[in-house]
């Protein structure tokens, strides 16, 4: 079965995911995965949905535009590309990446072009920034899995590096240590 | 998917709570390298650390990197060595002190247990001579721990032994006089002393167990103090056995993140892994003290009436969540109450709030006994086989580990201080009550026998 991937955006409001999933419904696709965030009043989902035959993307996109535009929904679908055609998987351990310390512009970006730089994947970011002191108020997550042929060492040390450019306080811990400790 | 919460509560535990592996510790056996030349022996002592030991240091400091988790010691415990060195002279013994002291620096371990003889039902004649050495072993060397077993619950307590070790104490004391008697700080007395400790100085490998085992010992005390804080805090209201599943729950965290660290140690060197002690372990820190948790269950200080009952509720929710947690615990397992490495049971030590006979009343319920405990340079030698006496009575009695610490700090008395440094800290001198009076008792020496089993109360 051929998937398409849907992004919705705006502002939240109660009925969001039922307009959604009927619209999908009524083109008889099914929902595979979903993952919907809030960031402050703002709604975003992701849908992920296998479609029948005969069903295309433009009509998806067309009648879920139809039905959210009034919600002042944007809607954006894509193709999936099937399994079996990336790259294959590279053997890799999760680990977790936090940062906290005074806000400021470029903080994302400056510690995910370290990350990136060592081709190690974000699977998930939560970031919160609310200005202030206080160190819970302005702190990113990075939940990462770095491949076994990357050199923690050296990650860590342009971490830190990049950190103290930035004047935060990093860490990088293997996400097990998490589990062990808060999880039975 | 982790939360946030779980993130941040973590970084705060290592961060501000000083959550660490207190020591990853390589049990050895030594057994093998017995003989009857001093220079053989000492070569296979020394090629066995350097070969087992070698990779301890970088792999403990590579997990601890992984884990972001401190493992902020790593120490060797070896076979008794009254045992593995029977054959020897006193003096021929402190060479071998000197052998364990330059393979622990070798390989960058800070201490190295093990300077040991089992004599609770009797002394042979390596046990007379390793006994014999301690002084002078100590006071030569740098990293070697010594402990004498004098007592256990199933043979009494051998207290020609223990008369023999109040003369030792003193010895080791004056051997090291111009440090305040530092040699005392490497030196426990024990009754039931557990095969697989790995806290120093009681750490030892008993001959019951494995070539090479890891064993871990965690603490947090600033771990479980800001969770009773932080629990009051929420709930004023709250009543002890809340507090205990505080406790409970804590030390369950604290024990895990031990065992990860074991574990991964243990593989990573191809040694077996043995137990997590579960130990809450002062040092000489603000937020790293036993004492303080005194303070967040509502008394005025450690050794005030209450003091007792609330360390036994310590104790018991410790062992608790450390036995949930993992089941391969051991070593001591409880709360240590070392008076010179915790400022907070210094401190009430100098207040005059805490006194040993008070330490001696708290020993009962925790893991070990009177530790860190200086007392003044005059106090003789059979007093302080009287003192000694009295702790082994607890632990025989009680079925428990039971030690001690003491240190007579030559030309000192009552009120002044005692300066160890670093993680043996610093402490107030405290009286002894009729300290040096005539002690007959001491002197009959013999066998005080082990405890009947039943009419138990």
């Amino acid at each position: 079965m051929k998937k398409a991937i849907l992004s919705i955006l705006g502002r939240d409001r109660p009925g969001i995911v039922a307009a959604v999933a009927r619209g999908l419904l009524d083109l008889d696709c099914n929902i595979e995965n979903v993952s919907m965030a809030m960031l402050q009043t703002e709604f975003a989902g992701i849908f992920l949905v296998g479609m029948p035959e005969g069903v295309t993307v433009g009509e998806i996109e067309e009648t879920l535009t139809a039905r959210l535009d009034p919600l002042g929904l944007q809607v954006v679908v894509k193709p999936c590309t099937p399994p079996g055609l990336e790259e294959p998987a590279v053997r890799s351990e999760p680990f977790v990446i936090t940062s906290r310390g005074p806000d400021r512009k470029g903080l994302v970006a400056h510690i995910a072009e370290v990350i990136a730089r060592h081709g190690v994947n974000i699977t998930r970011l939560q970031a919160v920034f609310k200005g202030g002191s206080h160190p819970a108020d302005n702190l990113m997550i990075f939940e990462v899995e770095v491949p076994e042929a990357v050199d923690a060492g050296t990650l860590r040390r342009e971490l830190h590096a990049a950190a103290e450019r930035l004047g935060l306080e990093i860490t990088l811990q293997h996400s097990y240590i998490f589990e062990t400790l808060h999880r039975i | 998917m982790l939360t946030e919460r779980e993130i941040v509560a973590t970084l705060e535990m290592v961060k501000s709570e000083h959550l660490d592996v207190r020591t990853v510790t390589l049990g050895l056996s030594l057994l093998d390298c017995a003989g009857e030349e001093l220079a053989a022996v000492r070569r296979r002592i020394a090629e066995r650390i350097q070969r087992t030991a070698g990779r301890l240091v970088s792999v403990c400091d590579r997990v601890a990197q992984k884990y972001g988790i401190p493992v902020v010691n790593k120490r060797i415990a070896v076979s008794p060595i009254a045992v593995v060195a029977a054959a020897f002279a006193p003096e021929e013994l402190v060479e071998i002190a000197r052998t364990l002291d330059a393979a622990a620096r070798a390989v960058h371990v800070d201490f190295i247990g093990g300077f040991s003889a089992l004599v609770e039902k009797g002394m042979a004649r390596g046990d007379r001579a390793l006994i014999a050495a301690i002084p002078e072993a100590l006071a030569v060397t740098e990293r070697v721990c010594a402990s004498v077993n004098v007592a256990s619950t199933r043979t009494g307590i051998n207290m020609d032994a223990v008369l023999r070790m109040g003369e030792v104490v003193k010895a080791a004391a004056e051997r090291t006089r111009d440090r305040d008697g530092i040699a005392c700080t490497k030196l426990c007395v024990f009754a039931n002393i557990p095969e697989d400790i790995p806290f120093m100085a009681g750490a030892y490998l008993g001959v019951g167990e494995a070539d090479a085992v890891i064993n871990v010992g965690v603490s947090g005390p600033g771990v479980v103090r800001k969770a009773i804080d932080r629990a009051l805090a929420e709930n004023p209201a709250l009543d002890l056995g809340g507090i205990s599943e505080i406790i409970k729950r804590t030390a369950y965290k604290v024990t895990r993140v031990g065992e990860l660290i074991g574990r991964e140690v243990a593989e990573a060197l191809g040694i077996p892994f043995g137990v997590v002690d579960l130990s809450l372990a002062p040092t000489p820190q603000v937020g790293d003290s036993v004492g303080e948790i005194f303070q967040s269950l509502g008394l005025h200080g450690i050794g005030v009436p209450g003091s007792t009952a609330a360390l036994a509720l310590l104790n018991d929710a410790v062992k608790k969540g450390g036995a949930f947690a993992s089941s391969r615990v051991g070593g001591l397992s409880g709360a240590f109450i070392p008076v010179s490495e915790d400022l907070n049971i210094a401190e009430a030590a100098r207040r005059g709030i805490l006194g040993i006979e008070k330490l001696e009343a708290l020993t009962s319920v925790c893991s070990v006994g009177l530790d860190m405990v200086a007392l003044p340079g005059d106090t003789p030698a059979e007093t302080i086989s009287a003192i000694l006496a009295d702790e082994m009575a607890i632990g025989v009695i009680n079925q428990k580990a039971a030690a001690a610490r003491l240190i007579p700090v030559p030309g000192k008395r009552a009120g002044e201080r005692a300066v160890f440094g670093g993680l043996l800290g610093e402490a107030t001198i405290i009286p002894v009550n009729c300290g040096t009076a005539e002690n007959r008792f001491v002197r009959r020496g013999g066998l005080i026998p082990a405890p009947i089993h039943s009419l138990r109360n």
